[in-house]
């Protein structure tokens, strides 16, 4: 049987180029998705865990200092080394720059088996007065930097220090943030740090990281401490840091799985008519000797060949498309993507995916296959019987999974889980396509007495070929269905993740920059001066003043006009903005007073008052109320914070805006600390372009799958029909004529899937991301409706196109041959 | 027993004035060079209209590739065929096709019905695709003398074999072509359903004056023909008139088949 085999796989290997294509994109976008993942998350890990992975034990707390736990630690046999984690924040002039700008000040580990800094100039700083910079700060080795630090009481101290090194954060998300410095643990001390709320640990010689972990855990504790060891705090933040990240995985996962399912029912249908095609061949087998066991052997080894081959093909495609995007993306993106990270059991899983699929789905036409009786080979040919006997199997488990399936996929909607939605989605799509076969001969049939009106006799024929077949037309417009379903999902599907993810960052970040005074008021012209500054758009000043709270107590106050505010900020969503006669009370706050939304909120200051109405706010926001109000009780209040939109421009220019605006602030006063906000926006705005970007390409490569599909299918067709057509042309039908008429059954039966896969694919693109999205945040969907009307365009043409090939092939066969080989 | 008579390949075909069909030094060869195969040589022979012609001959002698390029089926290779007064090897396919349509009906030994139609659509499927309409008188005719009334609204699985050969028949002779072929139309049938048909093709000969041309390699099928001609190797080898089954035997026997 293995000669036969090998010789079906060469004789016919051109007719698998359909499954083969599906296996291939499909295991391809499984495997890419998989390895971008990794490689997401190792980048991520590598950068922001690069502190941690290399330590035995982490001790950090959220409450109580461990400053007082130091020499504890330190005196623990087992542990060679502590790091103490002092953090603080300075304002730093660089030579060249006109303004300061603030840097986050974090410590460099005495020994050296606990620093983790990656240089990409110079060294890490051995004494006080001496810095290692992150490339953000744009200062270079041997600058001397003005450091003006601030006690409590505002009073500045100046000192320099020189830069001995730039310290490179690739893959670090906060990095475009603000600059950082990395000085001595005495130098970090001297410029005001105070507490110290983490320890990084490293074992002495001989003992093991379990031992420290335990000694350790066992020395510090504390509510709020927590002991963990390197690795898993390394896990720990960066998983913080990629909450985004994998969100988008699991939508990718999403539609990962439906081309695997849609992949299996492409082979399934084209495996079903090869061995259609080939009932003669196997009766003839049977009939010299192959037993049934044997035919089936040799059809699904077919299919384990085809399967395995393309799932190579797949995973080797896959990692080449993670590995573009990943150059693409880069490392200084929001989802960082240094290198590609391809562990073993992507590939593995690929492979398996692809194979079993494959194999799986060849299974039901390999058992139909076996059903060849061996005097079929003998019997002259006679025509297909019209009705499909399975029809009624197939409505009763078609009925089964869609209508539970759908269910569990409203289910996912409202409970907004895709963990439920997604099984809903397979379940009921199979159901569908189940279906498919008995509610697409009706629907054609309606279409194709419309068309009959107005196509002459060949259309009169294609829709009678279309209507009283079922079972082909009803599997050409599955092939057809599936693929549309598929690009209709996708579309749809991106769309709404796109508006949902604009719609969420505008609400996350809703300002571009923030200029905020450190202890004294901002000067009042700032807005003003800001206001000229290239690319900024407009600025909203927010005013601040001290009064006297509902409980008799001083309380700081801001007052924004919520018409300026609003306007120079990109979305209101999560932040509330007073009115008139309103003050905004944070939760917090509102605890405090004891007061509920709509409560009456009295304020006070020197001998003025005014009554207000508290608006209550989940989120985190100072007390706040309208300027006009504020300066009715604080006739000169000060000026706490600048907020500034910037207009629209690409990142680079952005970061550039921001480095302008930053140099004017600091001419104007230069305690004051600058936060380009919009930077981390726009990484993440560029990172989300590019993924919508690589589904629309493969949303191309579906395109492609369902017209080879369709071309496969009417090839096929054409084929079985032979006989069918040459009798046709005998009596009196032209070429042209036949061409017309399979045109027209083509451009009937695509039309037909087309219309139904945009319906349905736009519900399941819809489903899809309300449920996978419900968990990150509120939902916006968007129907892309251009995109929408499109794809039935092209999807007819495509099948129109498809048509012309088999049409030209029907067309030439002479009658004569046709009959004759009967 | 009467004798054949033998023409004289290469001498062109007395001309017929009442000939429905007739072909004059007719070639067709398959491939080229030496692995040429000469399926027809250079054949000339004429059909009378209102006669029931049966073609015979030993397995390659070319009959059925005859019948294909006197039907417009298959092009010849040299020659001419004429179809009362047009040539049609002088015609393009859409000419012919639109020829075979309108003028010449079919009957096929297997494979003779679309199974997507009714027996119904299937009889008036040439002239749908003429653009013409069935007198609905002569369309009563037919069915009742071919005895398919009950059987109009079956597909083509439904019938027996020898209904299906009917229903052939009647949409050969619904659009009353210039002449009907019959490729073996008894090929796959029971002798009885075989006599039914063969007896329904002769009396539509001598009760509407339609002309039969039959190819077939079954001596008690040709002795339902006026004529028969006979065929060896790509050329004509004889011809019998008002043949028996046993004089066909007889004759088939001379050409060593």
């Amino acid at each position: 049987m293995r000669t036969v085999l090998l010789a079906q796989l060469r004789t016919h290997a051109a007719r698998l180029i359909a499954s083969t294509l599906a296996v291939v994109i499909a295991v391809g976008f499984v495997v890419a998705t998989l390895v971008l993942n990794e490689t997401s998350r190792s980048t991520v890990l590598n950068a922001v865990g690069a502190r941690y992975v290399d330590t035995a034990a982490v001790v950090s707390s959220s409450g109580e200092p461990l400053t007082g736990d130091v020499d504890a630690v330190e005196s623990l046999p087992s542990v060679g080394a502590v790091a103490a984690a002092w953090e603080t924040s300075v304002q730093a002039d660089v030579p060249g720059r006109t303004g300061s700008q603030y840097l986050a000040v974090e410590t460099v580990a005495d020994a050296p088996e606990l620093r983790w800094q990656q240089l990409s100039d110079g060294r890490l700083p051995e004494r006080t007065g001496e810095l290692a910079v992150s490339e953000r700060a744009r200062a270079e080795v041997g600058d001397v930097l003005t450091i003006s630090t601030y006690d409590a009481e505002g009073e500045v101290t100046e000192a320099q220090a020189t830069v001995t090194g730039i310290v490179r954060l690739e893959g670090d998300p906060e990095a475009g943030l603000y600059g950082r410095a990395f000085v001595t643990e005495q130098q970090v001390r001297d410029w005001g740090a105070t507490d110290l709320y983490e320890l990084r640990i490293a074992a002495a010689p001989g003992s093991s990281d379990a031992q420290v972990l335990a000694d350790v855990a066992a020395a510090v504790t504390g509510p709020d401490v927590v002991v963990r060891s390197g690795v898993e705090q390394a896990e720990h933040e960066a998983a913080m840091l990629t909450g985004d990240s994998t969100a988008l995985t699991s939508v990718l996962l999403v539609f990962g799985t439906v081309a695997v399912v849609v992949a299996g029912l492409v082979i399934a249908n084209t495996f079903a008519v090869l061995l259609a095609q080939r009932t003669r061949e196997l009766a003839l087998l049977r009939c010299v000797g192959a037993t049934a066991k044997q035919v089936r052997r040799s059809v699904l080894g077919e299919a384990l060949a085809t399967g395995f081959v393309s799932s190579a093909v797949g995973v080797a495609a896959g990692i080449g498309l993670a590995g573009l995007i990943s150059t693409l993306v880069g490392s200084d993106s929001a989802i960082p993507l240094a290198g590609l990270t391809v562990p073993a059991y992507t590939v593995l899983a690929g492979l398996l995916v692809g194979t079993l699929v494959t194999v799986l789905a060849a299974l039901a036409p390999a058992r139909a296959a076996t059903r060849v009786a061996p005097l079929a080979a003998l019997r002259p040919v006679d025509p297909a019987p019209l009705r499909s006997r399975p029809g009624l199997l197939r409505l009763v488990l078609g009925l089964l999974m869609a209508v539970p399936g759908t269910a569990l996929l409203v289910l996912g909607v409202v409970v907004q889980s895709v963990y439920v939605g997604l099984p809903g989605g397979v379940l009921s799509f199979l159901g569908i396509v189940l279906l498919a076969q008995r509610a697409v001969p009706p629907v054609v049939a309606a279409a194709g007495g419309l068309v009959a009106r107005i196509g002459g006799v060949p259309a009169r024929l294609a829709a009678g070929n279309a209507t009283r077949n079922p079972r082909r037309t009803a599997a050409t417009a599955t092939a057809l269905l599936i693929g549309v379903t598929l690009t209709s999902a996708f579309v749809v599907g991106a769309a709404s993740t796109r508006a949902t993810a604009t719609a969420g960052l505008d609400a996350e970040f809703p300002t571009d920059v923030v200029v905020q005074g450190f202890s004294d008021d901002l000067p009042a012209s700032l807005p003003a001066t800001l206001g000229d500054v290239d690319q900024v758009v407009r600025t909203a000043p927010v005013l601040a003043a001290d009064v006297t709270g509902p409980d008799g107590e001083p309380v700081y106050v801001h007052g924004v006009d919520a018409g300026t505010a609003g306007a120079a900020m990109r979305s209101t969503d999560k932040v509330l903005l007073p009115g008139p006669g309103q003050v905004v009370v944070p939760e917090w706050a509102a605890e405090y007073y004891s007061v509920r939304d709509g409560d009456p909120f009295p304020l006070t200051a020197d001998g003025r008052s005014l009554d207000l109405v508290a608006q209550v706010t989940g989120e985190n926001q100072p007390l706040m109320v309208d300027a006009a109000d504020l300066r009715t009780l604080a006739p000169e209040p000060g000026l706490a914070e600048v907020w500034v939109m910037l207009d629209d421009a690409d990142p680079d220019a952005q970061v550039a805006a921001v480095d302008r605006v930053t140099d004017v602030v600091a001419e104007a006063d230069e305690t004051a600390r600058v936060t380009g906000i919009v930077t981390m926006r726009d990484e993440i705005n560029e990172v989300l372009d590019i993924l919508l970007l690589v589904v629309t390409g493969l949303l191309a490569v579906a395109v492609v799958i369902a017209l080879i599909g369709v071309g496969n299918t009417l090839a096929l067709s054409v084929v079985e029909r032979r006989q069918e057509n040459g009798l046709l042309r005998a009596l009196g039908l032209t070429r042209g004529q036949l061409r017309g008429l399979l045109a027209w059954e083509a451009v009937l039966v695509a039309g037909v899937a087309s219309v139904l896969g945009v319906v349905v694919g736009g519900a399941y693109g819809l489903a899809g991301a309300a449920s996978v999205l419900g968990e990150v945040g509120d939902i916006v969907l968007d129907v892309p409706w251009l995109q929408v009307a499109a794809i039935v365009v092209v999807a007819t043409l495509a099948g129109l196109l498809a048509s012309v090939l088999p049409a030209r092939r029907a067309a030439r066969t002479a009658p004569v041959a046709a009959i004759a080989a009967a | 027993m009467s004798v054949p008579v033998m023409t004289v390949p290469g001498e062109p075909p007395a001309p017929v004035a009442s000939a429905a069909v007739r072909a004059a030094g007719l070639r067709k060869t398959y491939g080229s060079g030496e692995t040429a195969v000469h399926a027809l040589a250079g054949v000339d022979v004429a059909f009378a209209a209102g006669e029931f012609t049966a073609i015979m001959g030993p397995s390659g002698s070319g009959k059925s590739t005859l019948m294909h390029c006197l039907a417009g089926l298959d092009t010849a290779s040299g020659g001419e065929v004429w179809l009362g007064d047009t040539e049609l090897t002088r015609l393009r396919d859409d000419q012919l096709t639109t020829l075979r349509r309108r003028r010449i009906g079919f009957v096929f030994q297997a494979f003779n019905l679309l199974p997507v139609l009714d027996a119904r659509e299937n009889i008036v499927l040439p002239m749908q695709l003429a653009g013409q309409r069935p007198d609905p008188a002569w369309f009563d005719a037919v069915i009742a003398r071919l005895g398919l009334r009950e059987r109009l609204e079956h597909r083509p699985h439904e019938l027996s074999g020898g209904q299906q050969q009917r229903v052939a028949i009647a949409r050969a002779l619904l659009a009353r072509p210039d002449v009907v072929f019959a490729d073996e139309p008894t090929g796959n049938l029971d002798s009885r359903s075989g006599a039914e048909v063969l007896g329904l093709l002769r009396s539509s000969v001598k009760e509407t004056g339609q002309t039969v041309v039959m190819v077939t390699h079954d001596p008690v099928a040709a002795s339902y023909a006026d004529r028969v001609v006979l065929l060896a190797d790509g050329r004509l080898a004889g011809e019998l008139t008002d043949p028996t089954a046993e004089t066909v035997l007889d004759a088939l026997r001379g050409l060593g088949a």
